[in-house]
């Protein structure tokens, strides 16, 4: 006998709780059983037979539960629910509820939103650093069923709470059959840091015209603190001169706040020079010295402002050994301090946006002990923006030298990152005291469509602006490059090949 | 403190770079090597049975009650590694039921479709039955013309949070060398072939 209020019960009940539904009435009679949802027609005889036999039985919600869990398997495209509805004679109608799991965009997204929830927990964090208002709403999905949506919710709530940790949410089964328990579980995060780890320099690459370069840079991180090992190859990538070596580094991102940070590197590195750097050298003799052996240390202090924006100061202490056995050693000793600025976004019309620009000055300075006195300016932006299997990316380089600058403190152009097509061996084997460069890049699925612009010159000779461009292979880690220089006597192909691990920023400090 | 006219050390470096190269082979996406084609209902359809999607950090991720979205390519190709003649591109929603231990997807279409108990290798069967080409679309293959397929899916759920601020160690190293990119998403890629409509 349907009753209005039945018909209204059927209707407000909800359908999609657990099959083993603990409401209900274990051991009552049961008067009859229905299957709402579905046709009888399209069970299987022996199910129809067993759903049928339960009038006149007592209730087993185990029996039950078993029933609604025979109806899921001859049907996969649907959740089942059992109710029972307490007649005045105490007996019971069982009505098994039945419902497309695609109707429901909860379990559509999770299949275990048809479960109950029976507690919530934090895992990770002390419970007490989350705010009153956001306790009680996670405590509120205790007795409901589990919203995929809403407990992604509350899950990027409590990210924007505690930033310095990330949050996952697990789902495990509760004490009872058909209870779940779910648990925002607090991880720290690199976020929590507003000083970031320098880029890695690890790198492999090979330049038709400049050979082989490799360096290999291992860390390990404690907390806030890390150290890294690495050695160099005969990397002449980066600048005039050919260096292996290797360095130790140590720092500390958070330095009682995290707003301080402290660095502490130490590097030696055996250098070579190509002959064109040394005929050049020797036809310009302001230009202090090649040298040998390189040894340099280098304290850092830095102060973040924000997570975006951090000062740094320090300096770079060097020793330079003499490539001939009758000059004496040299010290190229500068106070060093920079700005820099990281940060990204994500609009919401979709892709991310990343920048990163900085500010360089260093200064060699009697005070030191600096046998050679000047000073360098350096400013660098990069910018990338990606969307889908989009990307474009920009740089800009702008630098300055002024007094009697050591070889390596020089800027030069033309390698596998910078004037790519150019050899800077061939058209400023010394470098320059003046630079600027700057590249544009356009990449669909990685493969990228790229122009180079830029300059090195010493103060006084005329500015020439070299322009190259390419086609090429360009992930985020590796590159295969095919690079023209466009105002060239010649026209030829330059082939780059490698990887390097920090990324595609240029850096040429 | 030689002069370096010629690239030096060029045996040491060449050493490291191929040791990258193999690491990066070694890291390849592997053929599956039982995939076949059918056709029925006027659709092309593939079958691979041992590709195993639901595993490892997919498995952990569900078994954790969590809910993975699977984005998959059908392409068919007129020769190994050529453009794509035809394709089909379909996602789906899976989950493991906590109680039954069985596992429930929902191929995102609107309506949208959905099954539940379903056993790992039935879950991966049946979001492959969904992925489906028009057989209209290959008319040009005739029934005789063979052709290639490429199957391929992502799993965007499992890409790391904050990936870009990651510090930089020597798992990153690793990732690097064996094409496990920082910011790629899990899955694999294949190419079966050549099949003919005629099979």
């Amino acid at each position: 006998m349907k009753t209005s209020g039945l018909l209204l019960m059927l209707v407000c009940a909800p359908l999609l709780a657990a099959a083993q539904d603990v409401d209900l009435h274990e051991g009552a009679l049961i008067e009859s059983a229905e299957v709402q949802g579905v046709s009888l027609d399209r069970l299987s005889p022996e199910l129809r037979r067993d759903i049928q036999e339960l009038a006149d039985q007592r209730l087993s919600r185990e029996r039950i539960a078993a029933l609604a869990s025979r109806i899921e398997a001859e049907h996969p495209d649907v959740v089942t629910a059992a109710r029972d509805v307490l007649r005045p004679d105490g007996r019971v109608r069982v009505i098994f509820l039945v419902a497309p799991i695609g109707d429901d965009t909860g379990l559509a997204a999770n299949i275990n939103a048809r479960y109950t929830i029976e507690r919530v927990e934090i895992a990770g964090v002390d419970e007490n650093r989350i705010s009153q208002k956001l306790r009680d709403e996670l405590q509120a999905l205790v007795g409901g069923r589990l919203d995929p949506a809403n407990a992604e919710r509350l899950s990027k709530a409590l990210e924007a709470e505690l930033p310095d940790y990330s949050v996952t949410r697990r789902i495990s089964r509760g004490t009872e059959a058909g209870r779940i328990v779910v648990v925002f579980n607090f991880e720290p995060s690199e976020r929590r840091f507003w000083i970031p780890l320098p880029a890695n320099r690890t790198k492999v690459v090979y330049h038709e015209d400049q050979g082989w370069s490799s360096v290999f840079d291992f860390r390990a991180t404690v907390g806030s603190h890390a150290f890294s090992v690495g050695f160099a190859g005969g990397n002449n990538d980066d600048l005039i001169e050919e260096y292996s070596g290797y360095w130790l580094r140590a720092e500390n991102r958070k330095a009682g706040t995290r707003r301080l940070g402290l660095s502490f590197e130490f590097g030696s590195y055996s250098d070579e020079w190509k002959a064109s750097t040394l005929s050049a050298l020797a036809a310009s003799p302001s230009i202090p010295p090649a040298y040998s052996h390189r040894t340099t240390a280098q304290p850092t202090v830095t102060f973040a402002f924000d997570r975006r924006l951090r000062f740094s100061a320090g300096a770079d202490v060097s020793e330079l050994e003499p490539l001939a056995p009758s000059s004496v050693t040299q010290h190229a000793n500068a106070v060093v301090a920079s700005i820099d600025f990281n940060q990204t976004w994500r609009p919401e019309s979709g892709g991310r946006q990343r920048l990163i620009a900085g500010y360089d000055y260093r200064a060699g300075t009697r005070s030191l002990g600096s046998d050679l006195v000047y000073g360098r300016h350096l400013a660098q932006a990069h910018y990338v923006f990606r969307h889908q299997h989009n990307r474009l990316r920009a740089d800009v380089l702008v630098g300055g030298l002024s007094g009697q600058a050591p070889l390596f403190e020089r800027f030069s152009l033309g390698d596998t990152a910078t004037l790519r097509g150019w050899d800077k061996y061939v058209f400023a084997a010394v470098g320059g005291d003046r630079m600027w460069h700057q590249s544009i890049e356009y990449a669909f699925r990685n493969f990228a469509y790229f122009f180079d612009a830029g300059s090195v010159w010493d103060t006084g000779n005329p500015a020439r602006v070299r322009l190259s461009t390419g086609v090429g292979y360009h992930d985020d880690s590796w590159f295969m490059t095919f690079a023209v220089p466009l105002n060239d006597n010649d026209v030829r192909v330059t082939f780059m090949i490698g990887f390097r691990l920090g990324g595609a920023v240029i850096d040429k400090r | 403190m030689t002069s370096a006219d010629e690239p030096r050390g060029g045996s040491v470096r060449l050493c490291f770079f191929i040791a990258a190269l193999v690491a990066c082979a070694a890291g390849a996406p592997h053929g599956w090597q039982a995939m076949t084609t059918s056709t029925g209902g006027g659709v092309l359809r593939v079958h691979a049975p041992s590709l195993e999607i639901i595993e490892g950090a997919v498995l952990g991720w569900l078994r954790d009650g969590r809910s993975v979205r699977l984005d998959f390519e059908l392409g068919v190709l007129a020769e190994p590694g050529g453009p794509i003649v035809a394709q089909s591109r379909q996602s789906f929603n899976v989950s493991f039921d906590l109680w039954e231990e069985r596992f429930a997807a929902t191929h995102i279409v609107t309506p949208p479709r959905s099954v539940s108990h379903l056993s790992r290798k039935a879950t991966e069967a049946w979001c492959l039955e969904q992925l489906t080409v028009p057989l209209g679309q290959l008319a040009r293959f005739g029934r005789s013309a063979p052709f290639w397929v490429r199957l391929s899916y992502r799993v965007p759920d499992l890409r790391p949070d904050g990936a870009d601020d990651d510090p930089f160690t020597l798992q990153t190293l690793i990732d690097a060398l064996s094409r496990k990119r920082r910011d790629n998403q899990p899955g694999k890629s294949v190419e079966a072939g050549p099949f003919h409509l005629s099979n």
